[in-house]
């Protein structure tokens, strides 16, 4: 199973909706390519924010399209960007896709075509090396912890000039174990994680390791509380401390005040006490 | 618990082949003794011993899991 090109994909995100949205313009297809699994509705629980789970829907990508309309009254005009018949008309088998228990499914023996595979996004012919390197590394990590979870691998937004870090998402059931106080064991997993896909590239890349979405959640609540302790200090003209935490996270808060003039923020301390401090603008 | 300091140590070190993980188990608490080529311990202890203490951090899960207590200790080899 080592080359074989990669046809289902998981995605995870706050509804359906948008986990499908997600995974098809990560695969680059059109809605009609797939078909949608949905494997957790996601939802608010009975605490609004507190409860919420993300939606988690898994995309397989269809067998090559259908035979000719000719074959079968069509039963309303497909939309289909490259119509089938005359993708037909082409050349026997332009599309190589590669789908278990397709019409397709054995390696369509010989026949190579020089330019097929330039037209197939990169997504569905073979996953990422960093990617799948990210993410077998931290399912080994895992299960010689005797953890049993599901691991994904994606690429993040890229900041200005830099190449976009690669999420790595465990989910899976009890999995508080993994996060530890203040994300202490998150972060040696991540960290570890990082040096091991980094010597494996040969260079340095940044992996963001995340358990259920836990990372994304903290930092909207590390938000929060930046904004409350802004208020905070300008209302009473004086310096606000925050808990210790680890760099990343002081790093949210300093960018969630980056643009309040009516603040400033520092890191003082040393870690692992390090921490920020919110000043108000005389 | 030993499997999880090897691949660590071995995906980390120049020399795998130098990696070596003693266990030891003693009623509650399991001593691991991580042994690397002498050029490889920064490599396993990182700086003010922050691989190090990254490994201990998984391996509380790994202890977690089987109820036990653990210590590790890392040595050049003899």
């Amino acid at each position: 199973m080592q080359e074989q090109p990669r046809t289902v994909l998981e995605v995870i995100a706050p509804t359906v909706d948008e986990a499908v949205a997600k995974g098809l313009a990560q695969l680059g297809l059109p809605l009609e390519a797939v078909e949608v699994e949905i494997l957790d509705r996601g939802g608010r629980g009975i605490f609004g924010l507190l409860g919420h789970r993300d939606a988690r829907v898994r995309l397989v990508v269809k067998a090559p399209p259908e035979p000719p309309a000719a074959e079968e009254a069509p039963a309303q005009p497909e939309p289909t960007p490259a119509p089938a018949a005359q993708r037909r008309s082409e050349g026997s088998r332009r599309w190589r896709g590669g789908g278990r228990g397709g019409r397709l499914a054995k390696p369509a023996a010989p026949a190579p075509e020089r330019d097929q595979p330039a037209q197939q996004p990169a997504a569905i012919t073979e996953e990422d090396r960093p990617l799948r390197i990210a993410r077998e590394t931290v399912a080994e990590l895992l299960e010689k912890m005797g953890i049993e979870a599901q691991v994904s691998a994606q690429y993040g937004e890229a900041e200005r000039g830099r190449r976009p870090p690669i999420l790595v998402d465990i989910s899976g059931k009890d999995l508080s174990i993994l996060i530890g106080r203040r994300a202490e064991r998150l972060n040696a997993l991540q960290f570890i994680t990082r040096l091991i896909v980094g010597k494996e590239l040969g260079r340095n890349v940044s992996v963001v390791v995340d358990v259920e979405h836990y990372r994304q959640r903290r930092e909207r609540q590390l938000q929060q509380m930046a904004r409350r302790l802004a208020d905070q200090a300008a209302r009473t003209g004086r310096k606000v401390s925050m808990e210790p935490m680890p760099a990343n996270e002081r790093r949210v808060v300093h960018i969630a005040l980056r643009d309040d003039p009516r603040v400033i923020t520092e890191s003082v301390g040393r870690e692992p006490r390090r921490k920020v401090v919110i000043i108000p603008v005389k | 618990m030993k499997e999880l300091v090897e691949y660590i140590a071995r995906s980390l070190v120049n020399d795998p082949t130098e990696v070596h993980v003693a266990e030891v188990r003693g009623g509650a608490t399991v001593h691991l003794e991580l042994q690397v080529a002498k050029e490889d311990m920064g490599r396993v202890i990182g700086k003010n011993g922050r691989v190090a203490n990254a490994i201990r951090a998984l391996l509380e899960v790994a202890a977690a899991q089987e109820g036990k207590r653990f210590t590790l200790d890392i040595v050049e080899p003899r």
